[in-house]
């Protein structure tokens, strides 16, 4: 599904992001884990398009697309889903609005009819109950006036509307009470598939207790410097990453 | 026959002895340039009564006296008044039988705008016959208001059925001494629409509706007069979202509405003359001056989004001469490509109790400027007055401007003036985590502008705000790169 | 006033028209009823100064401060002059300016930002009675991106009194990251007295982050009564309360015992409004 191949990337002319190789299959679970700075949100940024980030070398497929020739809102309809690790708000834009558009949009690419005004509302209201998001908050504006667990939750409620192939999680876990936690890490359980597949990024265990990956990545100094499976992410909370990342230090 | 009747026909008698012209009615211009006769000539024309010709003379006098302000934050090039023609009879529009034979890319923004079919016919102007049903709905329309004893006609229509109710209001909130545009207008307006809703009586209908289907032909020198009677109420549309082209240059229109004791009066504006081209040739000078009086708990409250014309200054105001009148002003003005705006406000509380609430959202792109002006005083007497301003400004791209010049005059020591502003951009982030979505990056800054102005696009009538919405996402379009 | 004059008085005095001071300077100059003064602030050097205009006359005062230099600048306006003051600053510099009007003045401020990181603060307080009119104008100028300017600026009116307070922001196109605020709080004490503000913006630049806000209102009567409740009298609730309202103005200057002394200065004149 996601092949990435000897990928590097910099911002302001600092290289970030320095030969990543990454394959993702359908119905797998990815961690990507590492200390702080090592790139992880920058990865989930150059896959997602952002254009602060220049791609220096190398490549990335998408469904044996060209990710990286797409724009950010292609990548996004052909089912390549961010959830942001800080959810930025949009004052006066309601997340109804929001979503309509986004939902419509990805029909769109789909080729699908889009859904009448009951058939979104239905879709909202099934939805919301996956993160057991508070109704009230799809009437609000994007974000605005959210706390942190909403803001995650949100993003968890916009990955069931639009149904993404892909599904990047940026450090989803952080500032989440153990409630929160469960939900929206439940939330991305059951959305689920064979077909498709999840790459989570965090840097606690803890959230791995509820989304059980199938591989396990440690990205250190924009590299993946090892690779392993679900007991890795107990041995790194267990003993740190030192005993990893000796090798590389400069 | 009645007085004005007689006053009216002993005045065009007059004029032809005086001047020696023939008023041959059909005459459709008159020659070009502005001075005493002209103005006499306009009047004739127009049949009014003395009073009025009297009062156009008086405004002329005046006019001369005076030079067009400078104070704005504005690049006006210099206009020859001598190079207008002053009157120009209604032409009837280019007729065209159907939609077919309409310019292409009038309909492509039609559509954008998600007017309605029979509504772009009407505009467009197609044939009215050809217009499904919209004769029998203006009839419908003119019957209902005038069961309820509600006025509302074109101004020339006024003076002659119902001249003294003209006489008693007009010039009363806007005089001719006001300022140099209004002068002239005073002197020279071609038509308008007047407007009396009578005591007690709440009008039935948005005057948006009628007014959007009798759209054509409005003139150069609009002058407009709503009347609301005490404990009346009226919700009156200006304007269109339709893109309006127009050869006139200069546009000094006067809006004056008196809203007497208890009534309430809701005035909103879509603005969407021609803007200019992207790199600023040409376009519509918008020269308004807008004003209304309010008495004894009565409210006014202006709504405009401004898009179009290439240099805007206008500052529909609030008078607020009764006891516990509530003013409110909601503003959206959108700059792009050369365009200039300068608008606001002014609230003038004078009776006691007075409220006033003031939001006005810019938005500047490509290399326009946009300025908001307000003035919000309060007078000696004004005890317990409020005033709540609230000015943000939006940039898109970093070849614009936003200035805010807000001025607060307070003169009672129980008054409460606060007034706050920001100034912001569409952020990287916020237009990222749009696109993030599978939004266009132009339909993301359509989204986060009209986000932006929500408050203000709340306060339009239902049917309008959604195509406001639209017009906004379409005024950006070229704004980023 | 004696308080406030035996305080400058211990300070060095300044000789002349102009004054250059090349490193960290150890007590503050002053100076009383300068008709002209330019006074330089080397770069890295820092020096504090007091101006006081006590005789109704007409005054220049100009500020420069070169790379990195710092300047704290106390202007007390105790007679109705004209004075006009500008601060030219270069990078990284940081101007303090309090200025303090207990007269019908009219006293002007310009703010010349023009290298990178350079941060001015501005306080003002005006407080005029009787037939005095005063004017606060203030021309803040971010000229090159990266600045910073906070002003504040407080006003009271008495008696017939009118006070003006007319400011402007100004963002240079291509002066990026400016961080620009100004404030302009306001109070009447008669229904005589008058307040003007203008509060304005003028910006040329889209990354940037700048706000402004002015309000007049009065004595918040709530508080005067729960004071009154507490034993004190009216006239000391209003004093405490004028004092909470002006005494961050005031006690901004840097100079502990001056901040006092013209504290006790404003508490005098309000105590005669």
């Amino acid at each position: 599904m996601l092949s990435v191949k000897n990928l590097h990337a910099s911002v302001d002319g600092k290289e970030i992001l320095r030969g990543i190789d990454l394959e993702v299959r359908a119905g797998e679970v990815h961690a990507i884990m590492g200390p702080n700075g090592s790139g992880k949100s920058t990865l989930a940024s150059v896959l997602a398009g952002n254009e602060k980030f220049t791609v220096t070398e190398g490549s990335a497929t998408f469904q044996g697309q060209d990710l990286l020739a797409m724009s950010i809102e292609d990548r996004a309809r052909a089912g390549v889903f961010l959830g942001f690790q800080y959810p930025v708000e949009i004052p006066g834009v309601t997340m109804a609005n929001f979503m309509k558009l986004a939902v419509s949009e990805r029909r769109k690419f789909l080729g699908e009819e889009p859904l009448s005004a009951a058939g979104f509302l239905k879709l909202m209201r099934e939805k919301s109950a996956v993160v057991e998001l508070d109704s009230k908050l799809t009437s609000r504006a994007v974000n605005e006036g959210f706390s942190g667990g909403e803001k995650k939750k949100n993003e968890i409620f916009q990955m069931a509307m639009l149904d993404p192939q892909l599904a990047i999680l940026d450090e989803t876990d952080s500032g989440l009470d153990i409630d929160a936690l469960r939900i929206v890490a439940t939330g991305v359980t059951k959305l689920h598939t064979p077909q498709n597949a999840t790459v989570v990024i965090t840097h606690y265990q803890r959230l791995l207790d509820y989304i059980v990956p199938d591989v396990v990545h440690v990205l250190y100094k924009g590299r993946i410097i090892h690779t392993g499976d679900k007991s890795l992410a107990l041995k790194l909370e267990k003993e740190g990453y030192d005993w990893l990342i000796n090798d590389y230090k400069e | 026959m009645a007085d004005y009747e007689k006053e009216l026909l002993e005045h065009i008698g007059e004029q032809e002895y005086k001047y020696g012209f023939t008023s041959d009615i059909d005459t459709e211009l008159i020659r070009k340039g502005l001075d005493e006769e002209v103005v006499r000539l306009i009047s004739a024309k127009k049949g009014e009564p003395a009073w009025m010709t009297e009062r156009r003379v008086a405004a002329f006098r005046h006019w001369l006296t005076l030079a067009p302000p400078t104070w704005a934050h504005l690049d006006i090039p210099p206009i020859d008044f001598q190079e207008i023609i002053y009157y120009a009879a209604p032409k009837p529009q280019k007729r065209v039988e159907s939609m077919d034979e309409v310019d292409p890319e009038l309909k492509r923004t039609f559509d954008k705008l998600g007017i309605p079919l029979e509504e772009q016919m009407a505009l467009a102007g197609v044939a009215v016959d050809a217009v499904m049903d919209s004769v029998s709905v203006k009839t419908t329309f003119k019957e209902t208001l005038a069961a309820q004893g509600i006025i509302f006609c074109s101004i020339s229509e006024a003076l002659r059925d119902y001249p003294e109710l003209v006489r008693k209001y007009l010039g009363s909130v806007v005089p001719y001494t006001d300022n140099f545009y209004a002068a002239l207008n005073a002197a020279v307006f071609s038509d308008g629409s007047f407007c009396y809703i009578p005591k007690g009586v709440r009008c039935p209908m948005e005057l948006s509706t009628y007014f959007r289907i009798n759209a054509a032909g409005t003139g150069q020198f609009e002058r407009t007069l709503i009347v609301a009677d005490e404990g009346a109420y009226v919700s009156y549309l200006e304007g269109c979202t339709a893109p309006r082209r127009d050869e006139n240059q200069l546009h000094a229109a006067v809006v004056e509405i008196v809203v007497e004791r208890d009534a309430e009066v809701k005035y909103s504006t879509v603005q969407n003359w021609y803007p200019g081209d992207k790199e600023g040739r040409g376009g519509v000078y918008n020269f308004v001056t807008k004003r209304g009086i309010c008495r004894e708990n009565a409210r006014l409250s202006w709504t405009q989004v401004e898009t179009g014309s290439a240099i805007t200054w206008k500052y529909p105001s609030c008078v607020l001469a009764g006891d516990n009148a509530v003013g409110e002003f909601y503003s959206v003005a959108m700059t792009n490509h050369f365009q200039q705006a300068d608008t606001g406000t002014k609230m003038i509380h004078i009776g006691r109790n007075t409220r006033s609430r003031i939001v006005s959202k810019g938005i500047s792109a490509g290399c326009s400027q946009n300025a908001y002006r307000g003035l919000v005083r309060v007078g000696k007497g004004a005890d317990g007055a409020r005033n709540y301003s609230q000015c943000d400004s939006l940039l898109i791209g970093d070849k614009c401007g936003a200035h805010t010049f807000p001025v607060v005059d307070c003169r009672n020591r129980s008054a409460v003036v606060e007034h706050e502003a920001t100034t912001s951009k569409i952020s990287d982030d916020q237009l990222f985590y749009c696109r993030q979505r599978g939004l266009s990056a132009e339909d993301a800054v359509g989204l986060i502008v009209n986000g932006y102005a929500r408050e203000v696009l709340a306060k339009l009538p239902m049917e309008f705000a959604v195509e406001a919405q639209k017009l906004l996402a379409l005024s950006l379009e070229g704004s980023i790169g | 006033m004696a308080a406030l004059t035996d305080t400058i008085r211990r300070f060095a005095a300044v000789e002349g028209d102009s004054l250059r001071v090349a490193a960290a300077a150890s007590q503050p100059f002053v100076a009383v009823d300068p008709q002209q003064l330019r006074v330089e602030v080397a770069a890295g050097a820092s020096a504090q100064l007091v101006v006081v205009h006590e005789k109704p006359l007409a005054s220049s005062l100009s500020l420069l401060l070169e790379r990195d230099a710092r300047l704290q600048v106390t202007e007390i306006f105790l007679a109705g002059v004209s004075a006009e003051t500008e601060a030219v600053q270069a990078s990284g510099s940081n101007c303090c300016i309090t200025a303090v009007l207990l007269a019908g003045a009219d006293a002007s401020y310009r703010i010349d930002l023009d290298g990178a990181h350079a941060e001015n603060s501005l306080g003002g307080l005006f407080l005029v009675d009787d037939n005095e009119h005063c004017v606060l104008k203030l021309r803040t100028n971010h000229r090159v991106a990266d600045c910073s300017s906070d002003s504040s600026v407080k006003g009271i009116a008495g008696g017939s009194a009118v006070g003006e307070f007319r400011g402007l922001v100004y963002v240079a196109p291509d002066a990026q990251r400016t961080d620009a605020r100004q404030q302009s709080r306001n109070i009447l004490l008669s229904d005589t007295a008058r307040i003007v503000a203008e509060p304005q913006l003028e910006i040329y630049a889209d990354d940037v982050r700048c706000s402004h806000g002015a309000t007049v209102g009065q004595i918040d009567a709530e508080a005067i009564l729960y004071m009154r409740q507490r034993g004190l009298s009216l006239a000391q609730a209003r004093r405490l309360q004028i004092e909470g309202f002006a005494g961050d103005i005031v006690r901004r200057c840097g100079i502990g015992e001056l901040g006092e002394a013209l504290m006790s200065a404003v508490a005098r004149k309000m105590g005669n409004m």
